[in-house]
């Protein structure tokens, strides 16, 4: 008898487990309204304050930055609003068998541009959203046929080395204005006792270290090689591809940069002085003690730098889709857009968001980024994409501790490059 | 009257075990079953769903991310998936058994026996993500205990991130896999040695062996059913190693820690081929099939 009470106990708490999550519980309003000219009823409404999923790759620093936006949104708007956090490389493979069960783990959901074209028919057309503020940005929506699916939010730029101002008046150093000038300088910071390696390689996945590729590639071979490489016009075997590796970027491997190190754990070794300069997006400015020291230099001779955005959608199975456009018009309007330029880290991709708005590194950052012919020159494993993205990574990595296996690398881009 | 109450007996016996295994059944073949032979299915057709034969199988074989024998031995990885899986079972394998059942001979009677046993489990009962994480962090430049410990003693090639190399990223998955999965073969071994009679060794004793031939002739073969069960399910587990790959290197650099079961989910949710996923995972599902049949022999014949 014991054991079929104790069964019966476990099977409770077991079917328990299986009742999905409380819907939100509806909010009681009472409202007066007049029915007659002369007669007032007072008439209880219930409304629902829907709850919004926001998922988005910030976390950290850069998450701190992005939260007061979606406060902002949950006042202007009266909805509640969660965040989550989720890598578009890991959403990559998470969202194709949610999205093949009709279901969507968010309401806005940031991804890559080249993803959401290729699962357009399960994201929700912003078509209408979009054409309201089409003309104010500096960047174009991801349309498929004509048809807007995700929107362009804030931009971020991956502008060159940054250094510290106070190490470098410290130690008498320049930003270079020539190539000899780069090399010189990385020659005087080995040099500093203290200093382990000129520059500091950061990594994870392995974008940190394709992002200096790429800055190498359009610095010698122009925004439009970096454009042709992604096409696939341009073979990574290329002569001119090649000989910028060979010349330019393998040569000062081993001598000036470290090893691949997580690139957040880099930020604190480059701050403490261990190495003397950093690659890396413009997202730095939101993560580092004192962003008035920081400094920037592009490549000498540099006509474009990286930069683009996170691009957001929503999934057709969101439950809360006009709440979601809502939010989507919030985050990219005028209002929305300086609430987030306020809080550093990221640009306005909107043009008429006064750099006042911005805090002084990221200023400083958006005033040398209009001298750049071209700052917002596509990112080249994110505009191919697929598993070529890891691949690139994956050997960029290698080329890092084994640069002698230049041919190899660049012969194994070639063999596994998309063909369209 | 009796050939009928007999088989009426047979019936009942029948039907009660039917009645209690039906459900597991169907859940396994609804779970297990039915998505296995529809995954063997997949990986005989394209991506429209023709029938291909082993065009799959060829094109996964001929790929450098599983056989990649230019160099092998004696140069560095990467050799491909199946080479790594082939190269982690033959120096894990070895290194957790002999690990495990030192350990538990160490700690039969030791003082705090059962503290340390429980210390040295928890990489067992560590998740295999975090494990990933940790590994990858022993063996960096900067933050890693394995490193510091290398230019301490003056070997200062070992001093750098072990994971950034490819001639010390395999290495390091597989020492660290070793830690995490010593703390099984020991607690196996540590139950096995409670079950052999002490009037062996005492008798042993009294014939004037020492105590390794004490280990070697008693301990060693009284605990062969053990060792085989460690022996299976390691192997197992080596031939799907997947998550400490996934969190510690993601199969690099330069495909040099690159496993079968990674090399199945790139195939699949990097690069959407899924009939060629499929064929990994049917060469998996039969080496692992394999093991199993091995074992369950092999223990059938030591009964």
């Amino acid at each position: 008898m014991k054991r079929i009470g104790l069964a019966l106990v476990v099977l409770m708490l077991a079917l328990s487990a299986c009742v999905p999550a409380a819907t939100p519980t509806p909010e009681r309003i009472v409202e007066t309204r007049v029915v007659e000219r002369t007669v007032e009823k007072t008439v209880e409404v219930t409304k629902v304050i829907p709850t919004l999923t926001v998922i988005g790759p910030w976390a950290g620093a850069e998450m701190d930055q992005f939260l007061p936006v979606l406060k902002a949104a949950e006042e202007k708007l009266g909805v509640k609003i969660q965040y989550r956090i989720y890598r578009a490389e890991d959403l990559s493979q998470v969202l194709p068998p949610q999205f093949e069960a009709k279901q969507a783990p968010g309401d806005v959901i940031f991804m890559w541009e080249w993803w959401v074209r290729e699962n357009k028919d399960h994201a929700v057309d912003l078509t209408d959203l979009w054409q309201k503020e089409a003309n104010q940005f500096v960047l174009q929506p991801t349309t498929v046929d004509g048809r807007v699916y995700a929107v362009p939010y804030v931009l971020w730029v991956k502008p060159g080395f940054w250094y510290k101002k106070s190490f470098f008046q410290k130690h008498n150093l320049q930003p270079p204005t020539t190539w000899e000038e780069f090399l010189a300088l990385l020659d005087k910071i080995s040099a500093i006792p203290g200093i382990k390696k000129a520059i500091i390689t950061g990594d994870g996945v392995g974008w940190p270290v394709g992002d200096i590729v790429e800055h190498f590639l359009i610095t010698f071979g122009g925004p439009e090689l970096q454009q042709n490489l992604i096409a696939g016009k341009v073979r990574f075997t290329d002569p001119q591809v090649r000989s910028i590796f060979a010349e330019r970027l393998v040569p000062l491997l081993g001598k000036y940069f470290s090893d691949p190190v997580e690139w957040t754990q880099a930020i604190d070794l480059w701050w403490n002085e261990e190495y003397g300069l950093f690659f890396m997006g413009n997202w730095l400015t939101g993560m580092v003690k004192d962003p008035n020291d920081l400094g920037v230099f592009t490549l000498p001779g540099a006509r474009g730098v990286v930069g683009g955005t996170d691009w957001a959608f929503i999934p057709k199975y969101s439950e809360n889709v006009e709440a979601a456009k809502q939010l989507i018009a919030f985050m990219i309007s005028k209002e929305g857009m300086e609430v987030r330029a306020k809080q550093g880290g990221k640009l306005a991709s909107r043009k008429d968001i006064s750099p006042d708005v911005y805090p002084p590194a990221d200023r400083a950052l958006a005033e040398a980024l209009a001298k750049v012919e071209q700052p917002t020159v596509p990112d080249l494993d994110d505009a191919v994409g697929g598993d070529w993205q890891r691949l690139f990574w994956d050997q960029m990595k290698l080329l890092w501790v084994r640069p002698q296996a230049l041919d190899s690398v660049l012969r194994q881009l070639d063999a596994k490059f998309p063909t369209k | 009257m009796r050939l009928h109450r007999v088989r009426w007996e047979r019936i009942r016996r029948w039907g009660a075990f039917l009645a209690f295994t039906a459900p597991a059944l169907a859940l396994i073949s609804l779970l297990i079953v039915l998505p296995a032979m529809q995954t063997v299915a997949l990986s005989f057709t394209d991506k429209r769903g023709a029938f291909v034969g082993l065009r799959n199988f060829i094109e996964v074989l001929s790929d450098s991310d599983t056989l990649n024998l230019t160099g092998f031995p004696p140069g560095p990885p990467p050799w491909g998936s199946l080479v790594h899986n082939a190269v982690w079972i033959l120096l894990h394998l070895p290194l957790t058994v002999g690990l495990g059942l030192i350990l538990a001979v160490l700690l039969e009677r030791a003082r705090g026996a059962t503290f340390l046993k429980s210390v040295i489990f928890l990489g067992m009962v560590t998740p295999m993500i975090v494990g990933g994480v940790i590994i990858r962090f022993l063996f960096d430049e900067n933050a890693g205990v394995v490193t510091a410990i290398m230019r301490a003693v003056g070997l200062t090639a070992l001093g750098r991130s072990w994971t950034a190399y490819p001639e010390t990223a395999l290495p390091a998955l597989i020492l660290g896999s070793v830690w995490l999965w010593a703390g099984f073969s020991m607690i196996l071994y540590s139950a096995g040695l409670a079950t052999i009679p002490r009037d062996y060794y005492e008798a042993a004793a009294v014939d004037g062996a020492g105590p390794l031939q004490q280990f070697w002739y008693i301990t060693v073969p009284s605990l062969r059913p053990v060792t085989m069960v460690i022996v299976a399910m390691t192997i197992l587990w080596e031939l799907k190693i997947f998550d400490i790959v996934y969190t510690a290197t993601l199969g690099g650099p330069g495909g040099a820690t690159m496993v079968l079961a990674l090399q199945m989910y790139f195939y699949a949710f990097r690069a959407l081929e899924f009939p060629r996923a499929a064929a990994v995972a049917t060469m998996l599902s039969l080496f692992t099939l394999i093991v199993g049949l091995w074992f369950v022999r092999t223990l059938r014949s030591s009964e």
